[in-house]
């Protein structure tokens, strides 16, 4: 018997800590209460040399390993020095987070430049992943004035300046043309809502397709595009750092969304990619981040049109709120590849090259002076999104800075949207979650 | 499959009882017990022994017990992984999970997925190896077809069920419409989720238990078969009576083995339902919690303590009392 129980209990052992040693093998932090906060005053790249080479990660949003390839072409006759080696990361904003932040604990295979979302810089910020680019900025004359102002400042924080915009978004209205024709709808996106409520059983009378409306995957970003209802509705998510998720106003906005779905029976929830189930013809309409814009002109077999997101009964517009991803550097690489990754940051964000990118997958560019008028011409949909710039507003705090709050975010809609839940339990149950969040991983480390 | 050996510690060697305290020393000048003789032969072996076993055993230690043993330090930390500090907490994170909701939900999931995930794989290999077991045409496609599956990538396997089931677009929302029915929303419905995650689990691994209860399908006796017919026994006689009772060391290594492989699934759980919604077990918990969004890199290790407890635990069990109804021979 002993021999066939060690052999076996070794064997366990061993597959056990095979799942263990993914963990482990990370590396382990310091306990001897050292700071995380990067020493920005250290920081002087006087007389640094660039790195001969760094990594670019990236998860080529918006289908963009193409455009990218492009722009690091364009960019090693004019940098002979530095070779950028253009790495996927990762398929999507959490995919990249996990492998930067396993390299971050393994202290080795760090990237020169990391592209970083919205709900992920500040958690980079506060474990001191990510250097400050200010100095940088100033040493190799990135234009910050000719950025877009909301975009830039979306990565400011304690007066320094973490990353700059990269493939920064929108969300979409997306509706199909033909669909709102037969129906005898107006061309162009409802105002708001209830404009949609009336709309929604024409279209679902006439097109033929499952639903007039299709709530975007829930396990993608649901926190997000659910933040334009909540707005409408005059609720939110949070308000600075208070959890406002199971406000009257909140609990109403979701309430109608699950409406839509179970009493009025005009829309569903998509599985995957909203973006797809519409170019597929599934739907009359979704919303989606602008970054699928010219995936869904490729793939869709009829007329697309775009516009600003509707509004809601307490307000009708401005509720759209920005997203995407920015550019962000280490902190735990040398000097010299923080300088050639500041060097490839700058030409990568130049004006023609932002054009380029927004031309290539949708995202808005994020210079001032970038030249879009072929782009437009091409792809005139694009300057809706630029348009809604101007009406969008900043995250709320509960989505972007509480780590894992898009996720219960998400779980949250899923109850509410796929399961019926009762919403105003369900708020409140996100609310204590949030809040918990909140005291634990982000009060901490904020400044007084 | 050969049946593992069965030895009877009551009747140790007498070579390994302690020596009486009070028999005579052994003269020095004369060559003490065989056993302890350090012979140019037996230091050979052992060198070759050493030679075979030390890499091997170098290998376990750095990537397996190291890394465990790291785990464990790190389930007594505060740690956001990532960050370059973290500090010591003691037992607070099993605290923590011990004591939130999460825990019940996490635990009940690991136990409906494993369960239903064993007992199918078991229940439907042997079925299926039945089927393979009969003297018909095609047996041999069909023993392939079977266990293919098995060897498949999960990713893989995961995108192409995904297809099956998505509601808006899959095989099976279309084939549901044309019945004139809506497909469940097996991907956004946290139960429709495990239900998604387990069918998918089961068609994967069932080929692997149908195999090894193949195996031991045609390793039975013959004769004992045979007898049995002679007396009347009739097959699902012979098949209860008879064939499931010696099938039983198969059985018992299925069950460890699929236990083990169900309670550190991941990959199918990992492409099919990313967020773990509904189909958090144990492990997948560890990884989200670590990897996922919430960078709790001391929790999930804790929850990785618990899982590896949990393992221990229903492995000794199953050796120490579910073995013992194990029919060798």
């Amino acid at each position: 018997m002993r021999t066939n129980l060690d052999r076996r209990h070794f064997l366990g052992l061993a597959g056990l800590g095979a799942g263990a040693a993914a963990l482990a093998a990370c590396g382990g932090p310091s306990t001897a209460g050292t700071a995380d906060a990067v020493d920005t005053a250290a920081i002087d790249f006087t007389g640094v040399k660039p790195a001969a080479s760094i990594d670019f990660w990236t998860n080529h949003p918006g289908k963009s390993q193409d455009v990218e390839k492009a722009i690091i072409e364009k960019f090693h006759p004019k940098f002979p020095d530095i070779k950028v080696n253009l790495v996927t990361a990762g398929a999507n904003y959490e995919e990249i987070a996990q492998k930067f932040q396993t390299s971050q604990a393994a202290k080795t295979g760090l990237p020169g430049l990391v592209v970083l979302s919205d709900v992920w810089w500040f958690r980079y910020f506060s474990n001191g992943s990510i250097i400050p680019i200010d100095g940088l900025v100033k040493q190799l004359d990135i234009k910050i004035d000719d950025f877009q102002k909301s975009l830039v400042d979306d990565y400011k924080y304690d007066d320094k300046q973490w990353a700059l915009p990269y493939g920064r978004s929108t969300p979409l209205f997306y509706y199909n043309k033909d669909h709102f024709k037969a129906a005898g709808l107006p061309d162009r996106a409802p105002a708001t809502w209830q404009e949609f409520a009336e709309w929604a059983p024409k279209l679902k009378a006439t097109s033929g397709a499952q639903y007039a409306y299709i709530y975007p995957a829930l396990a993608g970003y649901a926190g997000w595009t659910l933040q334009n209802n909540l707005w409408g509705w005059g609720g939110s998510w949070s308000k600075d750092w208070d959890i406002t998720c199971d406000s009257k106003e909140s609990v109403a906005a979701l309430q109608w969304a699950q409406d839509s779905i179970y009493k009025d029976a005009w829309a569903g929830v998509s599985s995957k990619e909203a973006a797809d189930d519409f170019a597929a013809g599934i739907t009359s309409s979704t919303i989606s981040s602008t970054g699928s814009l010219l995936g869904v002109l490729k793939a869709a077999k009829f007329n697309v049109g775009v516009g600003f997101l509707p509004g809601g009964p307490e307000v009708p517009s401005g509720v759209c709120p920005t997203g995407g991803a920015g550019l962000g550097i280490p902190s735990g690489i040398t000097k010299e590849e923080q300088l050639a990754a500041a060097t490839f940051l700058k030409f990568m964000t130049e004006p023609e090259n932002t054009a380029a990118f927004s031309a290539a997958t949708g995202y808005m560019p994020t210079r001032l002076s970038a030249d879009m008028s072929a782009v437009l011409a091409a792809t005139p949909q694009i300057k809706t999104a630029m348009d809604q710039l101007a009406a969008t507003k900043v995250q709320d705090n509960a989505r972007v800075f509480l780590p894992g709050a898009d996720q219960e975010m998400a779980k949250s809609a899923a109850k509410i949207l796929t399961q019926q839940g009762d919403v105003q339990a369900t708020m409140t149950e996100l609310k204590k979650t949030l809040e918990g969040i909140y005291t634990k991983d982000v009060k901490p480390k904020l400044k007084a | 499959m050969t049946a593992p050996l069965i030895h009877n510690s009551s009747t140790a060697p007498a070579d390994r009882l302690p020596a009486s305290p009070s028999a005579p020393p052994a003269p020095a000048s004369k060559p003490g017990p065989e056993r302890h003789r350090w012979s140019g032969r037996s230091r050979k072996d052992f060198l070759v022994f050493l030679a075979m076993a030390l890499p091997n055993l170098v290998l376990i230690g750095t990537f397996t017990y190291w890394p465990l043993i790291n785990n464990i330090y790190y389930s007594t930390l505060d740690w956001t992984l990532g960050s370059a500090s973290a500090t010591v907490v003691g037992l607070q994170n099993y605290v923590t999970f011990f004591t939130s909701e999460d825990a019940s939900k996490v635990l009940g999931t690991t136990a409906v997925f494993t369960l239903i995930t064993v007992g199918g794989s078991m229940v439907l290999g042997l079925l299926v190896a039945l089927a393979l077991n009969s003297k018909v045409r095609g047996t041999t496609f069909a023993r392939s077809a079977v266990f293919a599956p098995y060897v498949l990538s999960g990713v893989g396997v995961g995108l192409v069920w995904l297809f099956i089931f998505d509601p808006g677009y899959g095989v099976l929302a279309w084939i549901l419409r044309g019945m004139g029915q809506q497909s469940p929303q097996w991907i956004n419905d946290p139960q429709l989720s495990l239900v998604m995650v387990i069918i998918v689990y089961i068609w994967k691994n069932l080929g692997y238990c149908a195999v090894v209860y193949l195996a031991g399908l045609q390793s039975l006796p013959r004769d004992v078969m045979e007898a049995a017919a002679l007396d009347g026994a009739n097959g699902l006689r012979r098949f209860l009576n008879i064939s499931l009772p010696l099938l039983s060391p198969t059985t018992f290594f299925l069950l460890i083995t699929t236990m083990l492989s169900s309670l550190q699934a991941f990959d199918l759980i990992r492409i099919m339902t990313p967020l773990g919604n509904g189909t958090s077990t144990l492990i997948y918990e560890a990884y989200l919690q670590a990897f996922g969004a919430y960078n709790r890199a001391g929790y999930s290790a804790a929850i990785s303590v618990v899982l590896f407890a949990i393992l221990l635990v229903i492995t000794v069990l199953q050796l120490r009392f579910v073995e013992r109804k194990v029919h060798y021979s």
